[in-house]
């Protein structure tokens, strides 16, 4: 018992020692499903998270621009990144969520598929976006590396 | 340093303020040179910036005002009569310092300006005998300007620099005494020469205008040739004015306060959200009246809701108030600009400005200058004639210019006219035929009207030669673009050899708009209430189709129509009904007739952009919150005419091909779907078990906003509904009204399964389309195989 209680102290305190010591270098993100990969998002870009919302529909923009909706006064537009990604639009159901990101003054939700979880990732684990990608307008900032899981960092 | 821009930053303010006052004070002082007032008046500007600017240390700008100051100084003690002549230099001198306060407004330094060829001419002014020749070619270097500032007989200022206190006050007194004297003198030779004159322009003015109340009157005349001292004519107007300009000056004297722009419009956008919050509260009153019928609190919740509606609206108007500016501060620079004007074409041009106190929203003010200034050099350039033209088609040979500002309803009007030789239609026509602007079939179908509006064509001038005062084909299509981009239209009016009048009809405040909100299948919109001319209701076969396009008639007119869902690409879920109704646009002389599903009413709405993400969307001007606290966009309706002509006319059409979805093949019990709508858990559970035998899917829903949104959600196609009748939110008669709107749902059986016996009951299930109505209690068997009769069940699945 005192062992596992000694055991559980030391992983603690190797933690804080390990966070306490690269601070600087966390990046704290916040993680999401689309489809089936996981993306992430830098938690600072992040205004709120809440669950869906009756929008209302606009004419004349892309597919992926679902419409706008009022937030506490403000008309804010509202992208599905299901099909900003190309893949078929779906259905919103509990897990749905729209995340508010603020860029500066430019304001707008993004739909997402499910929220995962807080990410710390420590900067020297994130790569440099795959050289496919590195088109004009991706989102893509940068691949996360974790254990075994790959998370790629959008950037709106 | 902090305080030395803050002193700065004042002398600035202040500066252009008194600049702004200057221009028009001094056209008026060349018709009225030897007008005291005007002239002291005009001194103290030169006089208070000279002296604030050598306290600044702005050494270019002091050298300039002062010798300004000098020139205008011997103007006030009578040493010199201003000539045309040397009012260009007097002028030149202004724009000169304001271009030096704009520099200094800048970048805090003065210079950079060359001021040493107008000084040398101020000086020749002061020098004496008032004519002023071209100066040489080369500006006047700065050394021997400085020499010529010392020849420049000062007398006055050296004299007083060696007396001693006593002898200053005597002389300050003798020289009072005397100008006194000199005022009386004037005044009193003036009045007699006042006497003689007969023909008085300005009394006629006042005769002749008297629906409009001439609040400020700046009659004046120019001529093109230097002219010697002014005669008397002008002298019983300006012996009135100067009269009647004191008195005012002390009347209107108010106490103001300097605001920051940025808090008034951070006061306007919270008034805006006070409005959105007002439109919701009496939104929900309304609900809240109708579930709580008759309750006591109702009154007192009514009493609340009319007071801060009432409050909310007083506070928007005064808010309202305090960002409005008389438009005189736009019409100010006018009277200098015909002078100006009128000089360099060799024209007479008479301005008379009516109107100047009405106010308008500061940002409306700062938008109408420009396209204002390009319409009144049109109409100096193109609009009047030169004197000896008009004189053989006996008219007067000066030619005038009325600017007049006036509310009219929720707009306010702003009327240029002109006595020129009109917008001749034809010349208009083959000008723009010549151009490509238009085609040969469109110019023949023109109404004159329509072909005023060529001017405003981008790429059209009609000018034969082009002056560097208009005519470059750029211009007018900027001013319908300025107009319009304040929601603002223009009217044009003109007779050949009469004249040309312009209307632009703005609003009063850019933020704030009344609009009409229509229906579209399940999307509102707003439309700005200004543009819309009215509202009819019309049956479908009142819709003809002429090349394409559908139309309707209009009393005598022919009306272009347009669906709003085809312009808004939106989906026809639901069934539209016998009725339609159009909203007819007018803007300017185009009409154009917006069929909607429904008119939805009259709301305040305040005008959101819809960001930098989303801006420029063909067809939406904006969006604002609803009371419900959705978002509605607001209909552009200057697009929208345009789109009109490029969108495919499938007005009225009917889609049934929706229909077709609910017949298709069933290969297996579950392919069947049936949704049961009740409130009460146990009624739905008895329904179920009654039903799961049969092995069709079922869906459940709570009450009947649940059981809409299912529907609409669309992942099922349901082959019937249960449907309890008690229910809250949405009770099963209206649920029955809601589906039988949509196409797909038309023929949909839906079932009542209720408690309610009564034969009225009945009779509003069958009205609201219920197709059976089962009571309760019932058994397990006879609900299923009603069930089974309307959603055609196959027996063989039956096992």
């Amino acid at each position: 018992m005192s062992d596992k209680l000694k055991q559980v102290i030391n992983k603690q305190r190797k933690h804080e020692e390990d966070s306490s010591k690269h601070s600087e270098d966390i990046v704290q993100l916040v993680g999401f499903v689309i489809g089936d990969e996981e993306y992430a998002v830098p938690i600072l870009a992040i205004q709120e998270i809440i669950k869906p919302f009756p929008w209302t529909r606009v004419p004349q923009v892309p597919k992926y621009v679902v419409g706008v909706f009022n937030m506490r006064g403000a008309v804010i537009p509202l992208i599905d990144l299901r099909l900003k990604f190309g893949l078929s639009p779906k259905k919103h159901n509990e897990e749905t969520r729209f995340i508010v990101m603020r860029h500066g003054d430019d304001i707008a939700g993004f739909v997402i598929d499910r929220l995962t979880m807080a990410i710390r990732i420590n900067k020297s684990k994130i790569g440099p976006a795959p050289e496919t990608a590195n088109g004009d307008d991706t989102a893509i900032d940068g691949v996360g590396k974790q254990e075994d899981r790959i998370i790629t960092i959008l950037n709106f | 340093m902090d305080e030395f821009q803050e002193i700065l930053q004042d002398f600035l303010v202040e500066s252009f303020e008194l600049i702004e006052q200057l221009d028009q004070d001094l056209v008026e002082l060349e018709t009225r040179p030897d007008d005291l007032e005007l002239l002291n008046r005009i001194f103290r500007v030169a006089h208070t910036v000279k002296g604030a600017s050598s306290f600044l240390n702005f050494d270019v700008l002091t050298h300039l005002t002062h010798h300004m100051e000098d020139v205008l100084n011997r103007a006030r003690h009578g040493e010199l009569v201003i000539s045309p002549d040397i009012m260009d230099v007097i002028l030149e001198s202004i724009d000169l310092m304001k271009s030096l306060l704009h520099i200094i407004r800048d970048t805090s330094e003065d210079g950079g300006v060359d001021v040493s060829a107008c000084v040398a001419r101020l000086d020749k002014c002061v020098g004496g005998s008032g004519v002023v020749e071209t100066p040489i070619a080369q500006a006047a270097p700065k050394v021997e300007v400085k020499e010529v500032v010392e020849k420049a007989p000062d007398v006055d200022a050296l004299d007083y620099e060696n007396m001693d206190a006593d002898e200053l006050e005597a002389e300050i007194e003798r020289l009072l005494k005397q100008r006194q004297a000199e005022d009386k003198a004037k005044r009193e030779s003036r009045k007699g020469e006042g006497e003689n004159d007969t023909s008085s322009d300005s009394d006629n003015y006042f005769e002749e205008e008297d629906e409009f109340e001439p609040v400020i009157k700046v009659p004046m005349t120019v001529t093109p040739a230097s002219k010697p001292a002014p005669t008397g004519s002008n002298s019983d107007d300006s012996e009135d004015a100067r009269a009647a300009a004191p008195a005012k000056k002390a009347q209107t004297v108010e106490q103001t306060i300097r605001v920051d722009v940025k808090r008034l419009d951070h006061l306007m956008n919270l008034i805006g959200e006070l409005v959105l919050a007002k439109n919701r509260l009496i939104k929900i009153n309304v609900d809240v009246e109708e579930r709580y019928e008759g309750e006591g609190f109702l009154e007192e919740l009514n009493q609340v809701v009319s007071i801060v509606s009432l409050v909310t609206t007083d506070l928007q108007i005064a808010v309202m108030k305090t960002r409005m500016l008389p438009i005189g501060k736009v019409f100010n620079k006018f009277p200098r600009m015909i002078r100006d004007l009128s000089r360099e074409l060799n024209k007479k041009i008479e301005l008379e400005i009516y109107g100047e106190d009405t106010e308008l929203d500061k940002s409306i003010v700062e938008e109408i200058g420009d396209p204002l200034v390009h319409i009144i050099r049109n109409s100096c350039d193109h609009g009047i004639e030169i004197p000896k033209i008009r004189a053989e088609q006996g008219k007067n040979e000066t030619g005038t210019i009325k600017l007049k500002a006036y509310n009219e309803g929720n707009q306010i009007v702003i009327q240029i006219d002109d006595d020129g030789k009109g917008l001749d239609v034809e010349m208009l026509k083959r000008k723009s035929l010549e151009k490509g602007l238009i085609t040969q079939k469109e110019s023949e179908n023109m109404s004159d009207k329509e072909a005023f509006t060529l001017i405003f064509k981008p790429g059209f001038s009609t000018a034969a030669t082009v002056t560097n005062v208009s005519g470059r084909g750029v211009g007018m299509d900027v001013v319908k673009t300025n107009i319009e981009k304040v929601n603002g239209i223009i009217d044009i009016d003109s007779e050949i050899g009469v004249g040309t009048s312009m209307k632009l009809k703005i609003p009063l405040t850019l933020a704030i708009i009344q609009a009409l909100l229509v229906g579209v299948q399940e999307e509102h919109y707003a439309i700005p209430l200004a543009s819309v001319l009215e509202t009819v209701r019309i049956s479908k076969d009142e819709v003809y189709t002429v090349e394409g396009r559908s139309v309707m008639r209009l009393r005598e007119d022919v009306l272009p129509l347009v669906h709003i869902g085809d312009i808004f690409e939106v989906e026809r879920i639901l069934d539209s009904s016998e009725y339609a109704y159009v909203v007819v646009l007018g803007l300017g002389t185009s009409k154009l007739g917006l069929i909607v599903d429904t008119l939805v009413g009259q709301e305040e709405i305040v005008i959101k952009s819809l960001g930098e993400f989303l801006k420029g969307i063909e067809g939406i001007a904006g969006a604002t919150i609803r009371g419900d606290g959705g978002v509605t966009l607001i209909v552009d309706v200057i697009a929208i005419m345009d789109m009109s002509k490029r969108v495919k006319a499938s007005a009225l059409k009917d889609t049934t091909s929706d229909a077709a979805m609910l017949t298709r093949e069933k290969t297996k019990p579950s392919d069947y779907a049936v949704m049961i709508v009740d409130d009460s858990k146990t009624d739905r559970t008895i329904m179920r078990k009654a039903l799961e035998p049969l092995g069709v899917t079922l869906v459940e829903a709570g009450d009947g906003q649940e059981a809409l949104s299912i529907l609409k959600q669309g992942d099922y196609n349901f082959d019937a509904m249960l449907v309890d009748i008690e229910m809250p939110r949405m009770d099963g008669y209206s649920l029955a009204i809601e589906i039988k709107k949509y196409n797909r749902y038309k023929n949909l059986p839906l079932i009542a399964v209720t408690s309610r016996t009564g034969k009225s009951d009945r009779m509003r299930g069958v009205e609201s389309g219920m197709v059976e109505y089962i009571t309760k209690p019932y058994s397990a068997d006879y609900l299923s195989s009603v069930v089974q009769r309307n959603i055609n069940f196959r027996s063989e699945f039956l096992r």
